[in-house]
């Protein structure tokens, strides 16, 4: 019975190799080959594999990844196919047929990848991602890269992060809150930046928080000068409910971000801000001040 | 041994842990705020990275109680104090030698104050060094022996001078410093130094004319006027010509305003204001969809306060002060007679007329602002015609190169005549270009004529620097025609 089972396994999987792999294996062919128009014409290989076989997962990650609307005259029907969103909903269906291979590559590779459009696809396809399949896997992900020691996965990170934040914030903004702890300074770094691309007034305390600890006594008490200074520049994205938050630092004159808030606000625009500014400006010039003591 | 940790497992475990937990909350008490019961007033740690941003260091004022010391000597809140300054007056050599010692404690430099002479700061290489100085007397103590090789020797320091004072600065860093300092130093009286943030200043002067609010310009006046810092006030103006940009662009503001909406077709408002107001950022055009939509949330706001800040501009007084302050005799400094320069040119008051022809024809101003003060006449146009006129018949070549240009600008019948007179009276050929360039600009059908003309005077001549020019002319009018 065992001996059945193997043997039918054996002839599924040569059978499967044969036929879904032909135009696959011709399109990867191409994309390491030094041809001319290489990836245009892998990308109509990609279209035949899934014509073959629909779901196979790397024929739509590699469909998503290389189908450029660069190779069709604009306003066709093909061209569609290559928008952004198009590309994005391919890696998506990678993901879903084989999640843990593809949504590592995503986040880890795909998002490293220097073309806008195909950063843009990753990131159309983790948000369908976050929105219609294992939304826990993802953040996970996500998390394990924010804290990565390599830049580009930190800064990706943070990207995505503040995207999927921008639409549910409930959920991300606590998890980047909770990062504004974590040992590395870049780690908190990106999850500052992150919160300025969720925009959300949830953030707002704890980037407060941040930024006042600038005078703290203890050294371990206090944030990064960097770091503060981000997040005053996301408070300034945050915007709106944030102007109070930041009228309080340009009013505070120990802080040294003062300047930082001042130039956020000028952005913002907000009326509410000229009497502090001019208040600013009427502050005492250097002297010399004698105190006679009784 | 045993007995010993027994010992102190009984009767030592709860006092060491009481004593820890003192530490703790002892710790925990230390914030960042000091309450000096003497000057009676707040003192609050700055930002530690202060010091690395803006080379400023110290404790910030948070109050003083009202009738201390502190707020009887007039120390206001929010003032940042960097140096606590200690004098020691020196009437025995004893005192020179007890201030030296004191002075030297905490840094290796002070100031010495010598009679009829300026204060001389020294500064020892390291601690320990010898200053190289010896006094004697007193009531009136005198340098006796200044050592050679010693940072005595190298300052302007002579045998018989007579020493008044020694003044230390002490730097402060934070909280802990300025304890330390006050507790050392000072008995009868204490002597701040406090710190101007210019930064600062700068960063709020710079948003006040960005914001565009109306409130902002009697305070940037009174800076400029009164600021004796160079860079503020040069801000200040700056930030002045930006309102006045601003407030030019009423007219299309309000088209928003009285709509009560954030976008129009584009083609429905002037395109001159809609091309500046696209480069100041207040707003984008998108001319396939033919939408001119303001930008958020600066340009949906300044909607509603454009009408306000143009009324405020046009009492007159801005153009009054730049008027002032583009003389050279009045303002030294270039970096704002341009400034002043070009909000004359947007507001084109008629009244600036003779003051801009001052400046046009002065020999010792600056050419870049001479020119710039013909296009703010050209810019105030058709009035101006007679005065420049007036100046290109007085004035030398460089003046009348100047006015040439300014008068293409303007145009008009009187300008042009004028021109083609000068060109055709051939006794300017040392501005030929500049008059070439003036009358192809105006481009009526004299003006073409008159270059024609020029043209066949200058048919033989294929390598005259005037022929290539109007063949150059001829081109782009062609160019323009087709």
């Amino acid at each position: 019975m065992k001996k059945i089972w193997l043997a039918l396994a054996l002839i599924l999987f040569i059978v499967g190799c044969g036929t879904q792999n032909e135009n696959l294996a011709k399109g990867k062919e191409l994309i390491k080959s030094d041809k001319r128009r290489k990836e245009e014409r892998a990308v109509r290989e990609f279209k035949l594999a899934l014509g073959q076989q629909v779901d196979s997962a790397e024929a739509h990650y590699l469909l998503g990844f290389y189908n450029s609307q660069e190779f069709y005259e604009p306003n066709t029907a093909e061209w569609q196919e290559a928008s952004i969103t198009e590309r994005g909903k391919h890696m998506f269906l990678a993901c879903q047929a084989e999640q843990r291979k593809y949504l590592e590559r995503l986040v880890f590779e795909t998002l490293r990848d220097d073309d806008l459009d195909v950063q843009n696809a990753a990131l159309d396809a983790l948000k369908r991602v976050y929105k219609q399949d294992d939304r826990k896997r993802l953040l996970s992900q996500l998390q394990k890269a924010v804290k990565s020691s390599d830049n580009r996965d930190r800064h990706n990170a943070h990207w995505i992060l503040g995207h999927l934040g921008r639409e549910d914030p409930g959920t991300i903004v606590p998890i980047l809150v909770k990062l504004l702890e974590h040992r590395r300074t870049e780690t908190r770094l990106n999850a500052v930046k992150a919160l300025g691309v969720v925009g959300s007034e949830q953030a707002i305390p704890a980037l407060a928080a941040l930024i006042e600890s600038g005078s703290a006594k203890w050294k371990w008490d206090r944030e990064e000068p960097e770091v503060r200074q981000l997040a005053v520049e996301s408070l300034g994205k945050i915007g709106g409910a944030a102007v109070p938050e930041l009228v309080k630092i340009v009013e505070n004159k120990g802080s040294s971000l003062r300047v930082d808030a001042i130039r956020a606000l000028a952005v913002l625009g907000d009326e509410k801000v000229v009497v502090p500014l001019l208040e600013a400006l009427k502050e005492q010039s250097s002297r010399d001040v004698v105190i006679p003591v009784n | 041994m045993q007995r010993k940790i027994k010992w102190f497992n009984r009767s030592h475990r709860s006092a060491f842990i009481v004593s820890l937990l003192f530490v703790m909350i002892l710790g925990l008490g230390c914030d960042n705020q000091y309450y000096d019961e003497r000057l009676k007033m707040q003192v609050q740690q700055l930002d530690s990275d202060l010091k690395d941003r803006w080379s400023t260091s110290g404790v910030v004022v948070l109050n003083t109680t009202p009738n201390g010391p502190a707020d009887r000597a007039q120390l206001e809140t929010g003032e940042l104090i960097s140096y606590v300054i200690a004098e020691y007056p020196v009437r025995s050599a004893g005192d020179f030698n007890s201030a030296m010692k004191q002075a030297l404690d905490a840094d290796n430099n002070f100031v010495l104050y010598l009679k009829d002479k300026p204060p001389l700061r020294i500064a020892l290489r390291r601690r320990g060094d010898k200053m190289g100085l010896s006094v004697e007397g007193n009531g009136s103590v005198r340098v006796k022996q200044i050592q050679p090789g010693t940072p005595a020797a190298n300052a302007d320091i002579q045998v018989g001078d007579i020493v008044e004072k020694i003044v230390d600065e002490r730097k402060i860093y934070s909280i802990g410093d300025y304890k330390e300092t006050l507790g050392k130093l000072s008995k009868k009286q204490v002597t701040f130094r406090t710190s101007e943030l210019i930064g600062v200043k700068i960063a709020a002067v710079n948003a006040l004319g960005d914001l565009g609010d109306i409130r902002a310009i009697e305070p940037l006046v009174d800076l400029f006027k009164n600021s004796s810092e160079f860079s503020l006030r040069k801000e200040s103006m700056s930030s002045l010509q930006r309102l006045v940009e601003l407030s030019v662009l009423n007219d299309l503001f309000q088209q928003f305003q009285s709509a009560d909406v954030n976008q129009l077709p584009a083609d429905s408002l002037q395109p001159q204001q809609l091309e500046s107001a696209a480069i100041l950022g207040l707003l984008t055009v998108d001319r396939i969809e033919n939408t001119a939509t303001l930008k958020a949330p600066f340009g949906t706001q300044f909607r509603h306060r454009s009408e306000a800040l143009y009324q405020k501009i046009n009492e007159g007084q801005l153009a009054e002060l730049a008027q002032e302050y583009i003389q050279i005799e009045v303002e030294p400094e270039q970096e704002i007679r341009r400034p002043c320069l070009a909000i004359l040119g947007i507001l084109k008051p008629v009244s600036a007329i003779d003051a801009l022809i001052t400046v046009l024809e002065n020999p010792t101003e600056i050419p870049g602002i001479r020119f710039q003060a013909g296009l703010a006449l050209s810019q105030i146009g058709e009035p101006a015609v007679d005065a420049l006129i007036v100046a290109f018949e007085k004035g030398d070549t460089s003046t009348k190169d100047i006015v040439a240009s300014a008068l293409g600008g303007i145009g008009g019948a009187k300008a042009r005549d004028r021109l083609i007179d000068a060109l055709e009276g051939s006794t300017e050929s040392a501005i030929q270009l500049t008059l070439v360039d003036a009358i192809a600009k105006i481009g009526d059908a004299p003006s073409i004529q008159a270059l024609e003309r020029q043209l066949q005077q200058y048919q033989q001549d294929d390598d005259s620097g005037v022929r290539i020019f109007l063949d150059e002319v001829f081109r782009s009018l062609e160019k323009k025609s087709m």
